[in-house]
């Protein structure tokens, strides 16, 4: 019966978790690379107002931002790794230490905005920073979505659960590792 | 779908390389320092978006563990990577042929 149940998923049931985080996971992949294609264009008809804006960044921080992202899905993975042996606490435990480093990076990424609103950098300031505001903060909203998963998952561990949540996490841990070059390395 | 995992060992080593090709990263985009308002060099922006290239995969084969996964999968998440630092790059070469 259970067989039978993944199987009706198709080529969704060959992917870790529950099927249906792979469509969302998809579709968000999509969406940030059509982002990714439009943030080109835009930096294209306007390269100098897009290369002094993006001095205004402090790359160095988003480099930090990036190795707590990654430690955090480190922790993650560990996770399905001891709810695989079934060592319950310890699977727990690896997943709030995920949770923790995702605060981190909230934390770090809010004195962000902070700075450059106390700057005046707002949305409305060019288009470099829109396309800033809306990429970082259509991925900060991932994150705390992500964090509610990780979260629910702390409280329901079954295996299942633990790897639909990490593979959003992971997702979230990819498009920042992109991102991130795009927005504050390339000029 | 089984649960071929991939071992804390492996974990361990690619969360090592992926710290590395971070720091990387943070060279080749020349983050401190004089060049920090200049333009990348082509090997910058090579070195880049290289480590981003490998940083991704490894996400998505160790993290995500699609390694265990059908060819499909690793073939369709590997192109579709490809595809979108393709576009990355393409953006970067329209701005600096524009």
């Amino acid at each position: 019966m259970q067989a039978q149940e993944e199987s009706d998923w198709g080529p969704l049931s060959d992917l870790p978790g529950n099927p249906l985080i792979w469509v969302l996971i998809l579709g968000e992949l999509v969406v940030f690379a059509a982002f990714f294609g439009v943030y080109g264009i835009a930096r294209a008809g306007e390269r100098e107002v897009f290369d002094a804006s993006q001095q205004l960044l402090d790359p160095l921080m988003g480099g930090i931002n990036t190795m707590v992202l990654l430690s955090s899905g480190l922790f993650a993975a560990l996770a399905i790794e001891a709810r695989a042996r079934g060592a319950l606490r310890t699977c727990r435990r690896w997943l709030l230490a995920a949770m923790a480093l995702g605060l981190v990076f909230c934390i770090v990424k809010v004195y962000e905005y902070v700075d450059k609103f106390g700057q005046g950098l707002t949305l409305e300031t060019n288009t470099f920073f829109t396309f800033y505001y809306l990429l970082t903060g259509f991925h900060f909203a991932h994150v705390i979505f992500g964090l509610g998963l990780l979260g629910l998952v702390v409280w329901r561990t079954s295996m299942a659960n633990v790897e639909t949540a990490t593979a959003f996490w992971h997702m979230v841990d990819l498009i920042w590792v992109i991102l991130y070059p795009l927005i504050y390395l390339l000029r | 779908m089984a649960h071929d995992l991939p071992g804390e060992r492996k974990l361990l080593l690619t969360w090592g390389v992926l710290m590395g090709l971070t720091l990387v990263s943070l060279v080749g985009g020349q983050v401190v320092g004089e060049g920090r308002a200049e333009p990348l060099a082509w090997w910058s922006v090579a070195l880049v978006l290289g480590a981003t290239y490998y940083k991704a995969r490894q996400i998505l084969m160790v993290y995500l563990n699609l390694r265990a996964s059908t060819p499909g999968w690793k073939g369709l998440l590997r192109a579709f990577l490809v595809l979108t630092l393709g576009l990355i790059l393409g953006g970067y070469l329209l701005a600096v042929l524009a």
